[in-house]
């Protein structure tokens, strides 16, 4: 095979799109023509193209050097190199050990093996680590007994086998340690040293009053309250907050003091047409005296009077009742429903962070890196994953059937309202609203529900923080991006985003190279002036939208309306079982997918045209001639 | 209890009288409700020629299968010689849904062969009805499970007294026929229907020959000792033999083997490796001609390689195992009640592995696939089995399909079913179980062979000019009782029937104009399948049962609550169709692009509709697909980039 190719492959970056954004394992194949150009960095453009010997020749160690190399990984602006360790075995669990070298830099882990027949880059973003652990002592006999092994939270482990008489394990372990934990360390996080600049600025895709706007507010009953300007109402809520019109500063401040944290019910959606809305709250603290709180009763009651189409509010407690009624004893509960006598309150059953992470752990068990075929369709049952996501489906359904179909207003909480809220709330808003099926409309969802309305990623993915057991992680987001990738599966054409656009999402949730993630709440992104100081990860997908698009989309303009049942609901094995090469699609799907767009594109032009084509002909003569079949493109 | 709103309403000068009632299945039972209509006397079955109305029941309740509100619509029940017929007037209820419509069954018509297990409903007690079986008890409803998963529920809580009770037993005595002429294909009176596309039957030794020289066969001859079935009863009356079998030592070696099925071809690759398919030998402690017959085989080989034999009856299931499965995939796919739904649903994945019905699919792809990989390589493969007629069809077809685009097709995909099971004997009339019979082992090994398929077409869509409609269509087809292609166990039994005294005339299935018109008959092709990009390459399969998934169209379409409303595979269909479409076609007429909406994921199956679901809209298929008219996709305008 032509080398020149071979390199090429190597270092560019578009078959690892296909399979996983920012890792690959990539074994050489013959394709070498993608088209897509190395989204990587300016750095593997290099036209410097070494050969087989020349990789084997270059032996000395370099610390600092100039990109395009055969032995440095590609860089991205920014990126440093910190410690390289040669003569290292990867342990692949899937094609063997494979011998190579491993370069630690400020962002990712660059494995590359020196083996002609197993060309293998191993290529994973610290932020995905969540443990780094040596294997073995200096006593250690036994191949490949004596190394290092990572955790990350992307479904998979590495090992890598060191020797014991070259003590390349302790610098690169320390390095690990390092840029892995950065928080632990008091480094700064990657995503503030990126300077990768592109030519969309993604912190512009959400404007709060721009997207308030779009849904029609202000308008008679709704309006926007200044009472969180400073996050002082509401440290973990957004500054700019839509509320019902009649409710007075001082309702406001009284019901946020009877919500947990005070998280008053707050708009995250009104119905166009029938204006249902769907809002947003913590629990209110009832306690077990079952305290009551008139003016949060009022302002509930003022969210009902929003919609004339209906008398009733359905409250909707994302947890199971068991749990409402045991947060009485903390404090919490929920609505007693004499007290708020237009609303019926309806349990969801979704159980809290812990369950879900140990239905993840569970999942990984399954998955990673071995699958026991015999046992596969129990074992995944027996993690509850999907059960789980059947749950938070199933609720969103009940959400979006209620303002829906029945023109009802559903409020909607959990504990604090930061969870498994947002779960709901932004899943019924992809099914409700077709807005939120296109690329830009899901990064103003997660901007808004999940970014600005406090949901603690920090806490929730623990980035550069080395407390791998931490109780307060969970896969919250995970769980809210698998089920959109549900529904994406039963409806192929509703979405102008595909796959990959998830995929990369998730990827970057980890991979603390923008700033999009970080931190938990609005209020601490603006202290950090993570807009100014970091890169949004919005601004790398929009400057390459066409890698992300469905070429089936068809946008359609009413509220889905998936089936909750696990006939349908499956495993994202594009997602989780990315890893096992057993497990890839048959076809090239990608090549597929950007032939069938590019069709597309041609069809609007020529549809375009007709249609103008049509109209000029209706405009000169106006008589009966009415298109009878309309042309939604 | 009871609480009846009537509205009577005058329409168009006929007296229609629809209510909702609010009337429980069973005294004890939650509300239902049903929208009758009583102008019914008018209501029959449009009969084919031959077929007659053997008892019928009127105001009869047909509910929607696994609803908890017990909805569903009235009508006329009908046993005839052919059918279960429900006739409704609810003529908006036919509208509505976007069904694929066949000309011999109407949308709410069973054939009598489909039907497998009939319940009676008493009271609050369920009885299953065995043929012989007398009952007096009173007759509340019917629940009839069908071979291709439907169910129908149907009460007589509103009939005259009487009639559920002459039905059940009409229904009994002629869904379960003791003989095979009493099947509907003797009686059926109407003349054929030539199709546009000819299927060889591999009846004549033109057909063989076509196949022999097609595949550069050589080492192996056809032969036509088998005349009038001579010497084998299963086999037929050509077969395709090693050319160094001379004629004295065939009747000798046919002897040894399991109904005289020595070794016969099943196809070459180019450079010489055969496919072949045989029984055991009637004698194990006597292998002499086994050996000898074996010997024949290496020796047709152009580098005299030994042939790899694989003995089918290991690692795959037997028939009764493959049956087995089955009725526990029924079990999960065609539930009695919406509890029971839910119930398994929370148990869906153990369910499905305990049926196993996937083990099976993947172990039959991996046995094809490693025959398929052995030819590949240039070896002679033996498919070896009992008696050679029911996994030897299923692996021999797969593994020409994984190794051949010829079969690929869609009259490739039925040339190839024709060749491996119709001739060669699969005992279809046995294992779909279309005469009633204590003794035989019903096992539905043709839709094991076409989930299997299936698979296939998931993991190359675009490798297929056929679709999973025609995959499914096909299933149901091979239960309706008009068809001779499915309805004989051997070559034999067909070559009697027609020269029997009441001769039968010969139908094949293949001429799906006789059941369809052309715009069902355009949702049979595979919109990404590019007639002219056709590779000859081996399709390496994903056999591990984690790669496999379950055919929701085949066997979820009959659940309404399972029903995706404007969303599934048609609509992914419909995008590429257009796509396509537009992207070839420069004429202006079918430059209109619609949003197909109201389409369900079960399109073109769906039987109900949620009751809450919008008003169809104006879109029609032919407003949105291909031009209807041309059917010919092979010849079509369509040009699909590569990889596509």
């Amino acid at each position: 095979m032509d080398l020149n190719n071979k390199y090429q492959n190597m270092s560019s970056d578009s078959d690892s799109k296909s399979s996983s954004l920012n890792s690959k394992v990539e074994h050489e194949e013959s394709e070498s023509n993608s088209p897509t150009k190395s989204r990587r960095s300016t750095s593997s453009t290099s036209n410097e193209i070494p050969t087989v010997g020349d990789i084997k020749l270059r032996n000395k160690p370099s610390e600092n050097v100039a990109s395009g190399r055969s032995d440095d990984p590609p860089l991205l602006p920014g990126e440093k190199v910190q410690g390289v360790a040669r003569d290292v075995t990867y342990l692949c669990p899937f094609s063997g050990p494979a011998r190579g070298w491993l370069s630690v830099t400020n962002y990712k882990l660059y494995f590359k093996s020196l083996e002609r027949d197993t060309q293998l880059v191993i290529e994973v973003p610290l932020g995905v680590v969540s443990r780094v652990e040596k294997v073995g002592g200096q006593s250690s006999r036994g191949e490949n007994s004596y190394g290092i092994e990572l955790f990350c939270k992307d479904m998979r482990n590495l090992r890598f086998g060191h020797k014991q008489e070259n003590h390349s394990r302790r610098n690169v372990f320390e390095k690990l340690q390092q840029y892995a934990f950065p928080l632990s360390h008091s480094i700064p996080m990657f995503a503030f040293e990126y300077t990768e600049t592109f030519p969309e600025n993604g912190w512009n895709v959400y404007e709060p009053m721009a997207e308030l706007k779009r849904m029609g507010v202000p308008n008679d009953t709704w309006h926007i309250t200044k009472l969180n300007d400073g996050h002082d109402l509401c440290e973990t809520y957004p500054a700019i907050l839509a509320v019902p019109a009649g409710a007075t500063d001082e309702i406001i401040r009284n019901a946020a003091a009877f919500r947990s944290r005070g998280r008053i019910p707050v708009l995250s959606w009104l119905h166009s047409e029938s204006q249902a809305t769907i809002t947003r709250a913590s629990q209110p603290l009832v306690g077990v005296g079952g305290k009551r709180c008139r003016d949060d009763e009022r302002y509930t009651q003022l969210i009902i009077d929003a919609n004339a189409q209906s008398h009733k509010l359905y409250i909707m407690d994302a947890r199971p009742s068991a749990n409402a009624i045991a947060n009485k004893a903390k404090g919490g509960g929920y609505e007693p429903e004499d007290a708020y006598q237009n609303a019926e309150l309806i349990f969801l059953d979704i159980h809290n962070i812990h369950v879900m992470r140990e239905s993840l752990r569970k999942l990984k068990e399954i998955c990673f890196p071995n699958i026991d075929e015999t046992k596969w369709l129990s074992g995944i049952e027996s993690t509850y994953w999907l059960k789980h996501i059947k749950c938070i489906l199933a609720g969103a359904c009940r959400i979006v059937d209620k303002v829906e179909n029945h023109k009802t207003s559903v409020l909607v909480h959990c504990s604090d309202g930061w969870d498994r809220t947002a779960q709901l709330t932004a899943l019924a808003m992809v099914l409700l609203d077709p807005y939120y099926r296109t690329i830009k409309g899901f990064e103003v969802l997660i901007e808004k529900e999940w970014l600005s309305f406090g949901h603690k990623f920090q806490h929730r993915i623990g980035h550069g923080d080395d407390h791998h057991s931490d109780a307060d992680r969970s896969p919250v987001f995970l769980q809210f991006v698998d089920c959109v990738w549900q529904v994406t599966c039963m409806f192929p054409n509703a979405f102008e985003f595909n796959e990959l656009f998830l995929i990369t999402i998730i990827d970057h949730l980890y991979s603390c190279r923008f700033g999009t993630f970080l931190f938990n709440s609005e209020k601490e992104r603006l202290q950090k002036e993570v807009k100014q100081k970091t890169v949004s990860l919005w601004s790398y997908i929009n400057s390459d939208q066409d890698l992300y698009k469905n070429p089936l989309y068809w946008p359609q303009q009413h509220a889905l309306e998936p089936v909750a049942s696990l006939r349908y609901i499956k495993m994202w094995k594009g997602l989780y079982c990315r890893w096992n090469p057993s497990m890839r699609p048959q076809e090239p799907i990608h090549q597929r997918t950007r032939e069938l767009l590019h069709m597309k594109m041609q069809l609007m032009k020529i549809s375009d045209d007709y249609r103008r084509e049509l109209r000029h002909k209706a405009s000169r003569n106006t008589s009966s001639n009415r298109l009878t079949s309309p042309i939604h493109i | 209890m009871h609480r009846y709103e009537v509205a009577i309403m005058m329409n168009e000068n006929r007296l229609t009288n629809s209510f909702k009632s609010y009337v429980g299945w069973d005294d004890d039972e939650q509300i239902s409700s049903c929208e009758t209509s009583f102008i019914e006397h008018e209501l029959s079955p449009k009969l084919h020629p031959g077929e007659m109305i053997i008892a019928e029941a009127q105001s009869v309740l047909l509910f929607t299968p696994v609803n908890e509100q017990k909805t569903g619509i009235s009508g006329v029940l009908f046993v005839t010689n052919f059918r279960l017929s429900f006739i409704t007037s609810n003529e908006k209820h036919l509208k509505e849904t976007s069904y694929q419509e066949n000309l011999l069954l109407g949308q709410y018509d069973v054939c009598l062969s489909n039907i497998d297990i009939i319940y009676l409903l008493t009271g609050d007690k369920k009885k299953r009805l065995m043929t012989g079986h007398r009952f007096n008890d009173k007759v509340k409803g019917l629940h009839i499970i069908c071979k291709n998963m439907r169910t129908l529920s149907y009460s007589f809580k509103f009939s005259p007294l009487g009639h559920g009770k002459t039905l059940a037993n009409a229904l009994l005595h002629h869904a379960f026929p003791k003989r095979h002429q009493l099947l509907f294909a003797y009686d059926y009176r109407e003349p054929n229907v030539q199709s546009r596309y000819s299927t060889p039957t591999f009846r004549c030794r033109d057909d063989w020959e076509k196949e022999l020289q097609r595949t550069k066969c050589f080492g192996w001859t056809l032969n036509s000792s088998n005349n009038k079935f001579r010497l084998s009863p299963s086999l037929p009356q050509f077969i395709v033999i090693g050319s160094a079998v001379i004629e004295n030592h065939l009747r000798i070696a046919m002897q040894h083997f399991r109904d005289g099925r020595l070794p016969t071809w099943c196809w070459s690759t180019v450079n010489g490796a055969t496919l072949s398919r045989k029984a055991d030998v009637v004698d194990p402690s006597n292998l002499t001609q086994e050996n000898a017959m074996l010997e024949i085989v290496r020796k047709s080989h152009p580098g005299l390689l030994r042939p790899f034999i694989m003995d089918l009856t290991k690692n795959l299931p037997s028939p009764k195992d493959v049956n087995q499965s089955f009725i526990k995939l029924r079990e999960i796919c065609a539930p009695e009640s919406a509890r029971q739904f839910w119930v398994q649903d929370n148990h869906f994945y153990s369910l499905l592995e305990a049926s196993k019905w996937l083990q099976y699919v993947s172990s039959c792809l991996n046995s094809a696939l490693i025959a398929a990989n052995k030819l590949n390589r240039n070896e002679s493969v033996v498919l070896q089995e009992r008696d050679g007629r029911d996994l030897c069809c299923v692996i021999s077809s797969l593994a020409q399909l994984m190794i051949d685009s010829h079969f690929r097709s869609i009259v490739g995909l039925q040339t190839l079913i024709q060749k491996e099971w119709v001739v060669m004997g699969h005992q279809f009339c046995t294992r779909l179980g279309h005469v009633n019979s204590t003794d035989s082992v019903k096992s539905p090994l043709l839709l094991l062979f076409l989930d299997c398929v299936w698979q296939l077409l998931q993991q190359f869509p675009a490798k297929f000019e056929f679709t999973e409609t025609y995959l499914t269509t096909l299933w149901d087809a091979s239960h309706v009782s008009i068809f001779d292609t499915f309805l004989f166990d051997c070559e034999r039994d067909r070559y009697c029937a027609t020269k029997d005294v009441s001769p039968l005339m010969l139908r094949s299935i293949w001429d799906w104009e006789e059941q369809f018109m052309d715009q069902d008959l355009i949702q049979f092709h595979n919109p990404l399948f590019n007639a002219s990009k056709v590779q000859d390459d081996l399709l390496k399969v994903s056999t591990e049962i984690s790669c496999l998934s379950i055919w929701t169209q085949c066997y979820y379409r009959f659940l309404p609550t399972l029903e995706i409303s404007n969303g599934g595979k048609p609509l992914e269909d419909f995008a590429v169709r257009t796509l396509i479409n537009m992207n070839d076609n420069d004429s202006k007429d079918t430059r209109e692009v619609c949003t197909p909406s109201n389409i369900g994921s079960f399109f073109p199956f769906t039987h109900w509709r949620s009751s809450n679901s919008v008003p169809p809209s104006t879109l029609t298929i032919s407003s949105l697909s291909l031009n209807t008219s041309d059917l010919q996709m092979e010849t079509s305008l369509v040009e699909i980039p590569e990889h596509l």
